[in-house]
Parts: structure tokens; C-alpha cells; sequence
């Protein structure tokens, strides 16, 4: 460039002028600091110095050019990036590409010019590379020469000198600009990241202070190397005290887990969350939670550990508390749920009285519990747990609850072990009972349904009652038992013995506890009444001397009463599972005539009779249908009497209502006939007397025929004859006495002998007329079938027959005597023994058929009866039994 | 001795008559309550036969105002068939059932006016 300025030197003013210019742009530029502004002022004062319109600076950046400065370009910070140029490309790439001074005209080297020409008008150009040694690192452009006389020009040689020159020593400008830029850009760097570095740290080591952890960091041999405010608070050393020192806040028993865990971070591995346990300066055992990681130098060496330990005693605290109360709360599940399975009131009422006195529960020294009495209207005392079984019901629930003991064996095992002794209650029993209408603080309890916590007695006149008085309490609650919005009973605690103040908290929490009680003491007393209500029934059922039995659908016999055991003869076991028409009726199949049947057919009740050998007599048979709540029919229960001997009766009464009728009828007809009977037999008979031979005989035949009909009107008059007997004392003797003599031409007349044995002085209260009739019918019945044989009549006491509890040693009056009139003749045919006692039959030819009707009579009139026994063709026996005791 | 017969059977008067006449009786018959007691205080018998079962009045009230009016006159009742026990409120001396054979009646009367006698 020497050689060049050299060349040109001939033309002084010239060149004296171009170096003023190259020296005021260099003095322009000298002293700018700023980087960007230096190459701005360059562009500037460069544009100016050569009349340009426009100056563009471009440093090298790999291959493009990117514009770094610039003159004379409106908006230029919108359009710069359109304005790089990649080399070759464009004014500025053409001449880094050509590493020399160019001078453009545009519109003979429009492809140079087209860049910037979209945004400007562009003429003329001369661009120039930035040189530094042999590295081109930018360009320098000019653009749009002004002349002195107006229009733009073509740049000159002279420009191109000028130009070289200045660009020269701009590149050197810029290189070292650029160069102070970079390292001051690193020093700025470095300076603040120095300070970040210390904020940090600052910041770190105040967190590591106050952290209300304890951050402790110790060698790899244990010794505590730092130790923070938050170490300081929770195990109570000071720093001083623990820098150097093995951890003297590690229990003994932990130190060789601790030397464990030493081991674990010399690895490189980090303990987290762990919850053990550590010990203060003042020996407090505190639970913290920790977490240790090992602690690296640069090289990546592990030369520390580091401890973060957070006391968690309070949450553990909270936790055991939690665990605690939960433990406790399933306590008093499990004697609730023992409870309400326990149906038994008594067994019910001591477990709710242990609960409340047992430690484990609710903890009162001692409990009373009051139940209503319905009937009564009062509170009576139910039952009372002292002092005496208070250690030993708790330990006896807390034991059975552990040993998770099955209900069952668990309320024996309270029976067995608890409340032997009801002290507390034996000094009570005079004020065992309170009206609710009193003014007793129990009563009020009762009818406000609110507990009361009397805490002083002497505050409280009300309180003093006598039954307090009595336990000797001077504070004590009462807390009403509710089961279904309604009271019925009241809990009584107290603590006499330990002092312990009721707080209103424990009548709450107790009062949770009496409602579900209160239930359960309700379903048990219910329990209690349905059971005492079973028994009832069940003694009612079984003392009801009627057949009682309960059958399923299908005929099986499931519930019977005694009647039924001792009617079938069988015990019970051998009844009950068996089929009923079998057991009763001795049949394989239902028996169709039992109402048994239709009830199950129909679903209704149905009584009828039932006549059934098997059973040996006629039964008033029910079967009423049991059905359950959805109707379905569950069995059905049946009550059969035996109305054999009603029926009887029935029979009885019917066969004398129609006697009655038919004696009333015969009483008239016979004595329509006996009038016309008595003329004919009289008048006979005086012909009889007043004639002869054939007529006589005639006339006699008349009157015996008559007289026979005479006879036969007398029996039935007598046996249809409805009047009472007038019973008077009759010694048996005197009666025979007198008919004895009356027979004898009867019997003498069939060869027959009547032999007596009668006991002396046996007398009756009866109608001796009467007892005459039955005598001279029932011998001379037996002398009727009699020929020549005996008849014997036998009267005897029996002592045995009338079971009475009256028979003492006096007087005799239940007993009974017996007449047996036997004989040794023909005998009553079998199929005629039955129906020798009604009336109108009779086996000979001249009988009425009305004598044994009348006999019969006559005995049932006085309170007897009479059997028969018969052979035939061997003899019969009569037997009567009469009572002796005078019927009143 | 004169006997007293009353029955609404006429028949039977006259069987009692002939038969009481064969045993020397003097016989009154009155074939009705009524006229039976007329008879009976108009000419007093020794004894009265009373029929009990009469269509106007019956016997026992024809017995009870014969005693009241006279009580010593022996009174047997005739009756149709055993009325023993109905009579043990009356007053009658005697009963004696209704029978073709007189001999009952007979006897009674015999035994009675012996023992009115006395």
C-alpha cells in the first residue's frame, strides 16, 4: 500500500487531502469503547468523508457476511438479516471473494447490486475487504457517490486509495475491539459468578442453620464435623459439645446399626426415611425420622456423611394416641357387640356395669345400674359393681378381648370370674326402689332424659340422697339409658376411691355407650318377658289334659304335650318325628276323617268327632292352620278330647228326654187303659166267681190276661216315672230282710236256693222302696234262668275303690258297698249283653223287657252302677256299686 | 159301715159297689168331685175310695177339703200306678194302686176301719 501511496504522491494536493481525510476517520474511530458503537461510527464517518449515500461494515462469519453495521439504510434493524450475504454473493461477497478493492457501477454489475437494490435505489458502489495479515475478516462498502455539483457519480481511483487505506487500519481497529470485547465479556462472567457463588453458599449455610432439622455431618468414622441450631434444639448438645465426638445422641443399643449405616454410605448409598429412635442430652428418647447421604469431595470421593433428623415424638406421639384410642374404641366394640348378643338380662347387666368400671373402658370406680319398673312406675336397683372386682374385671376384659375369646366362652368366663361379691348393693337394698314422680335427682334424670355430673355434693342439696349417702360419694353422674327415644333405666358412677374428677367429656363419651346399652338392655328385657311368656305358654301346654300336638304340613308330629305321652303311652322322643296318623290312628295313610286333613287342604279350621277304636273312644278332634308372617303355612296344632264318656252322657240324657216324652204319653194312655183294664178284669172275676165249668175257666182266662196287662202298664209307668228319690239312711240288711220271705215261693217254685253273705250294718243314703225293686228284680231275673241251682247274693264294702285322700280312720263315707247277685244258670248270650239293660228288651216270652231299665235306674238315681258279667249256659254275675256317702 | 166310692169311671163305680156290698159294706158312689164332698157333709162315711185322676176336680184337692173338713174319716187313694213318692206330702191314710184284683183295696179297707175304731 506504501508502494501505492507512492505512486500517486506526484499529485500533492491530492494525496494531502486524502490523508487528512484517512487521519480524521481514524481519530474519529480511536476512542470509542463500545464495539458496536465503534463500528457504527465508522460506517458514519466513513459515509460522510466519501460523499456517500450509504456505508455497510460486514464481519465474516463462517461463510456469510452478515451486516454489522451500517449508513444511510432506513430500518435497518428490520431488514438486516436479509441484507447477509453469503460469500461471492453481492457487492460484499464478490469482493471478499476477490480479496481486493472494487468498484461497482450498478447497472453494469446489477447481479452485485441486487441485495440491497430492493429495498433502495442503488447507483454506484465500492466495496473494500477488512484485511488483517493475510485474513479477510469483513467488508467495507460504500454506496451511491454525491458530486460536489449534485447527482450521483461513479467512485474514483482516488476513493479507492482512500478507501484502502482507511480499511486497513479500521480492520486492525476492529480486530483488537473485537478481541477486548470477548475478554471482557469472560471477566464480567467470571466476577459474577464468583458472587452467585457466594450467594449460594450464604444461602445454603443459612438454611443448613436454621433449619429446624438437625443437620449433622460427620467423617467417616462417626465424629461430628458440623453440627446446626437445629441439632442444637432437638438433642439439646451445643456445638461445642459434639464437634470430634463419636454421635453421643445415638442410643447404645443403636450404635452397632449406626456403624451398619456408616458402612452403607462409605458405598455411596443414601438412607432415606428412616423412623428409629434417639436420645437427648437430658435422656429423653425421642422417635425422629432420617435420612443420611454420604458426602463427596470433587474428585468424587466419599469423605463425609451427612445426617438430616426430624423430630417426630409428637407425631408418633399423636399416632400411639391414635392407636390407643383405636385399641380402645375395639375394646369397647367388642364388649358392645358381647353385649348386644347377649340376651340374657342378668349376664347383660354385669357386662355393662364391667365396662364401665373396667380400666381398659370407662374406668369409674363404681356403677349402679337402675331399671324401670313398668309396673310399678320406679327405678329399682338392677345391679352394682364395687371396688371389690374392679382390678379384676379389668384385667379379666382386657385379657378375654386379647385372647380374642368366642362369646360364649366369654360371658362363662364373666360368670365364672366376675362379680361374686355385690357388696355395693347389700347396704342399699332399703332404698331399692323410687317413685318416678319424686324429687329425687335419679327421677329427674329419668324424666329430663339428661345426664347430670354432681362434682361436690355438698353444692347441691338435691343430690344428697340417701342412697348416696349410703355409697358414701361425694361427687358422682347419672346418665339416663335411652333405647328408642325412651328411658329406661339409669347408670350411677362414681369414683370414691381414686378421686378422679368426672369431666363432662367422659359422661359423653359414657353416654354414647348407655344408648347402645340401653338397647341391648331393652332387647334382653324384652328377651326376658317373651321367655317368661314361653315358659307360661309352655307349662299351659303342657298341663292342659287334652291331646295338644303340633304337626308339620306333611303329618309329622313336632310338639306334644304330656296328655299325649301318657295317652299314646310311648315317651316323648318316640312320638315327636313320627307321623301322626300313625301314632294316633295306627294307620300308614292320612286319616280321612280327621279334621287333620281338611285343615291342611282348605288352610281353616275344622273341629270334629272323631271316633277311632284305635284310641279307644270317641274325640273332639281341632286342627286349627298356623301360618307365618308371608302367609305360608307353617303347621297346624290340634287339641282332641276324649268326650267318650260325654258322649255317653249325651246318650244318656237324649234316650230320658225321649222317656220323658214317652212317659208322659204312657202315663195318659195307661191310665186311659187301666180304667177299661181294672172294669174288665173285675167284672171277669165276679163271673169267674158266680159261674161254672167251662164258663168259669173262660172267665178266669180273662182275668189273668188282664191282670198280665195290668202288669205290663205298672212297669211301664214305673220306668217312665221321672221323680226324684228321697234318700234316707238304709241298712242293706233290713231291705233284703224284707224281700227275702216275699221270694221264696218263687224260688221254691224253679228248685232254686238263694244263699246271702252280707257284711253287717252296711248302710246307704238311698230309697229302700227303690233298692227294694232292684232286689226282687235282679233275683227273680236270676231265678227266671235258673233251675235248680244257687243263687247267691253277696254285699260287701269296698274299701279300695273310692281313692279318696279323705279316707281316714273315721267315719267311712267315700267308700262304696257292692252287690254282686250271681247264679249258676243259663247265662245272657254274648250279642245280647249289651242290650240287657234297654228298655223293652227282653229273651222271655212273658217279660216287659223293662225290669234290668228300671234296676238300671234305680242304681244310676243313686250314684252307683252296675256291670254284668255272663257265661253262657254257665251263669251270670250282677255287681253294683253304690257310694255310700250321702249325696248331697 | 158305710164307704164312700168316687170315680168318674162308672163301670168301676159299679164293679166297687158289688164287690164292697159282697164284703158287707154299705156303698155311696159319687161319680164326681163335686158330689163327692156334697155327700161327704150331708151323710159322713166311714171311709172314702178317691180316684185321683178326675176330669173336674182331681182327687188330691177333693182329698185336701175332705181332711179339712174332716180329718178322722180314713181316706184311701186309688191310684193309676205307684205314686207313692208324689203323695208324701199329702194326706191321704192309704194308697193303693189301681188293679183288676180287689184284694189290695179290700185288705186296706179292712185294716183302716179296724184302726178308726179303736
Amino acid at each position: 500500500m506504501a508502494k501505492k501511496l507512492n505512486n500517486q504522491g506526484s499529485k500533492r494536493n491530492n494525496i494531502s487531502q486524502k490523508l487528512s481525510v484517512i487521519f480524521e476517520l481514524i481519530k474519529s474511530i480511536l476512542y470509542v469503547e463500545d464495539f458496536n458503537e465503534l463500528l457504527n461510527k465508522i460506517t458514519k464517518e466513513a459515509a460522510r468523508a466519501f460523499n456517500a449515500n450509504i456505508c455497510i461494515l460486514r464481519l465474516v462469519e463462517g461463510d456469510r457476511l452478515p451486516v454489522k453495521a451500517s449508513f444511510g439504510i432506513p430500518n435497518i434493524e428490520y431488514i438486516s438479516e436479509e441484507l447477509a450475504v453469503s460469500i461471492g454473493e453481492g457487492v460484499a461477497g464478490r469482493t471478499f471473494e476477490l480479496g481486493q478493492t472494487t468498484i461497482f457501477k450498478c447497472s453494469d454489475d446489477f447481479d452485485y447490486c441486487s441485495a440491497l437494490s430492493k429495498h433502495m435505489e442503488l447507483h454506484t458502489a465500492i466495496c473494500t475487504p477488512l484485511i488483517i495479515g493475510n485474513r479477510i475478516i469483513g467488508t467495507f462498502g460504500l454506496y451511491n457517490k454525491i458530486a460536489e455539483e449534485g447527482g450521483i457519480i461513479t467512485f474514483s481511483e482516488d476513493d479507492k486509495v482512500v478507501l484502502e487505506g482507511f480499511a486497513s487500519i479500521a480492520a486492525v481497529v476492529i480486530d483488537k475491539s473485537m478481541l477486548f470485547e470477548r475478554l471482557g465479556k469472560k471477566e464480567k462472567e467470571a466476577v459474577e459468578a464468583v458472587k452467585s457463588i457466594g450467594d449460594l453458599r450464604e444461602l445454603l449455610e443459612g438454611v443448613v442453620e436454621n433449619s429446624a432439622d438437625a443437620i449433622v455431618t460427620t467423617d467417616l468414622e462417626g465424629r461430628v464435623t458440623s453440627w446446626n441450631k437445629g441439632a442444637e434444639k432437638i438433642y439439646g448438645f451445643t456445638k461445642e459439645e459434639v464437634i470430634g465426638r463419636f454421635m453421643p445422641f445415638i442410643p447404645d443399643i443403636l450404635i452397632e446399626t449406626e456403624r451398619g449405616y456408616l458402612e452403607l454410605l462409605k458405598n455411596g448409598q443414601t438412607i432415606k426415611d428412616i423412623e428409629t429412635i434417639r436420645i437427648t442430652k437430658d435422656g429423653r428418647i425421642i422417635d425422629v425420622n432420617l435420612t443420611l447421604s454420604p458426602v463427596k469431595d470433587a474428585a468424587g470421593n466419599i469423605i463425609a456423611t451427612s445426617g438430616i433428623s426430624r423430630d417426630i415424638s409428637e407425631k408418633k406421639r399423636i399416632e400411639r394416641e391414635l392407636r390407643n384410642r383405636n385399641e380402645e374404641l375395639s375394646r369397647l366394640y367388642f364388649i358392645s357387640s358381647a353385649m348386644r348378643g347377649t340376651l340374657e338380662l342378668d349376664k347383660l347387666l354385669r357386662m355393662i356395669l364391667a365396662a364401665v368400671t373396667m380400666g381398659e373402658g370407662f374406668g369409674f370406680n363404681r356403677a349402679i345400674l337402675f331399671l324401670l319398673d313398668e309396673d310399678r312406675n320406679t327405678l329399682r336397683i338392677a345391679m352394682g359393681v364395687g371396688p371389690s372386682s374392679l382390678e379384676e374385671a379389668s384385667d379379666i376384659w382386657l385379657r378375654l378381648w386379647k385372647e380374642g375369646k368366642t362369646l360364649s366362652v366369654l360371658t362363662e368366663e364373666i360368670d365364672r370370674n366376675l362379680f361374686q361379691k355385690d357388696s355395693l348393693i347389700e347396704g342399699l337394698c332399703c332404698d331399692a326402689e323410687l317413685q318416678l314422680e319424686s324429687n329425687s335427682i335419679l327421677a329427674r334424670v329419668f324424666r329430663e332424659k339428661m345426664p347430670i355430673n354432681v362434682t361436690d355434693i355438698n353444692a347441691f342439696s338435691e343430690s344428697q340422697t340417701l342412697f348416696v349417702k349410703q355409697l358414701g360419694s361425694n361427687a358422682y353422674a347419672l346418665v339416663p339409658l335411652i333405647a328408642k327415644d325412651r328411658v329406661i333405666g339409669v347408670l350411677w358412677v362414681d369414683n370414691l376411691f381414686t378421686g378422679k374428677k368426672i369431666e363432662n367429656s367422659d359422661i359423653d363419651f359414657l353416654r354414647n355407650f348407655t344408648d347402645h346399652m340401653a338397647s341391648a338392655v331393652e332387647n334382653a328385657r324384652l328377651f326376658e318377658k317373651v321367655t317368661t311368656t314361653e315358659k307360661e305358654m309352655e307349662n299351659i301346654f303342657e298341663s292342659i289334659s287334652d291331646l295338644l300336638y303340633y304337626n308339620s304340613p306333611d303329618y309329622t308330629i313336632k310338639r306334644i304335650n304330656k296328655a299325649v305321652t301318657e295317652k299314646i303311652g310311648k315317651p316323648a322322643q318316640d312320638i315327636i318325628g313320627k307321623k301322626c296318623y300313625k301314632i294316633f290312628h295306627g294307620l300308614d295313610q292320612p286319616f280321612v276323617k280327621c279334621p287333620h286333613h281338611k285343615t291342611l287342604k282348605t288352610g281353616k279350621p275344622f273341629i270334629e268327632e272323631v271316633e277311632d277304636p284305635n284310641l279307644g273312644g270317641t274325640f273332639l278332634v281341632s286342627s286349627s292352620p298356623i301360618f307365618d308372617q308371608k302367609g305360608s303355612l307353617l303347621g297346624t296344632i290340634h287339641i282332641a278330647r276324649d268326650i267318650s264318656e260325654l258322649k255317653k252322657l249325651r246318650e244318656k240324657l237324649n234316650a230320658s228326654e225321649r222317656m220323658a216324652t214317652l212317659g208322659e204319653m204312657a202315663a195318659k194312655v195307661a191310665h186311659e187303659i187301666r180304667n177299661p183294664l181294672l172294669s174288665i178284669g173285675g167284672f171277669a172275676k165276679r163271673l169267674e166267681k158266680h159261674s161254672s165249668g167251662d164258663l168259669k175257666e173262660y172267665a178266669k182266662i180273662i182275668v189273668d190276661e188282664t191282670r198280665r196287662l195290668e202288669s205290663v202298664l205298672s212297669d211301664i209307668l214305673i220306668f217312665v216315672k221321672s221323680g226324684h228319690i228321697e234318700k234316707k239312711k238304709v241298712y242293706i240288711n233290713d231291705v233284703i230282710d224284707s224281700i227275702s220271705t216275699l221270694l221264696v215261693p218263687e224260688l221254691e217254685s224253679k228248685g232254686n236256693v238263694l244263699t246271702k253273705e252280707i257284711e253287717p250294718d252296711i248302710f246307704i243314703w238311698g230309697d229302700s222302696y227303690r233298692l227294694k225293686e232292684v232286689f226282687i228284680n235282679l233275683i227273680s231275673n236270676a231265678n227266671q234262668a235258673t233251675d235248680f241251682g244257687i243263687i247267691s247274693l253277696k254285699v260287701y264294702r269296698d274299701r279300695h275303690a273310692f281313692n279318696s285322700s279323705l279316707a281316714s280312720n273315721k267315719e267311712i263315707t267315700d267308700e262304696q258297698i257292692v252287690i254282686e247277685i250271681s247264679d249258676n244258670g243259663c247265662g245272657i248270650k254274648q250279642e245280647d249283653i249289651g242290650r240287657i239293660f234297654d228298655p223293652f228288651f227282653t229273651t222271655r216270652a212273658m217279660g216287659t223287657g223293662l225290669g234290668l231299665s228300671i234296676t238300671k235306674r234305680i242304681i244310676e238315681e243313686h250314684g252307683g252302677r252296675i256291670e254284668v258279667a255272663s257265661v253262657w249256659s254257665e251263669g251270670t254275675v250282677f255287681k253294683i256299686y253304690l257310694p255310700i256317702k250321702e249325696d248331697k | 159301715m158305710k164307704i164312700l166310692v168316687v170315680d168318674d169311671e162308672k163301670n168301676i163305680l159299679k164293679l166297687y159297689k158289688a164287690e164292697l156290698e159282697d164284703e158287707n159294706y154299705t156303698v155311696i158312689t159319687a161319680n164326681s168331685g163335686a158330689e163327692a164332698l156334697e155327700i161327704f157333709s150331708k151323710e159322713p162315711p166311714d171311709l172314702v175310695t178317691l180316684d185321683i185322676l178326675m176330669p173336674d176336680m182331681d182327687g188330691i184337692h177333693v182329698l185336701r177339703l175332705m181332711k179339712e173338713k174332716n180329718p178322722h174319716i180314713p181316706i184311701i187313694m186309688l191310684t193309676a200306678y205307684d205314686y207313692r213318692d208324689d203323695f208324701s206330702v199329702w194326706v191321704a191314710d192309704a194308697y193303693v194302686v189301681k188293679s183288676s184284683d180287689l184284694t189290695n183295696l179290700k185288705d186296706t179297707i179292712k185294716q183302716l176301719l179296724a184302726k178308726s175304731k179303736l
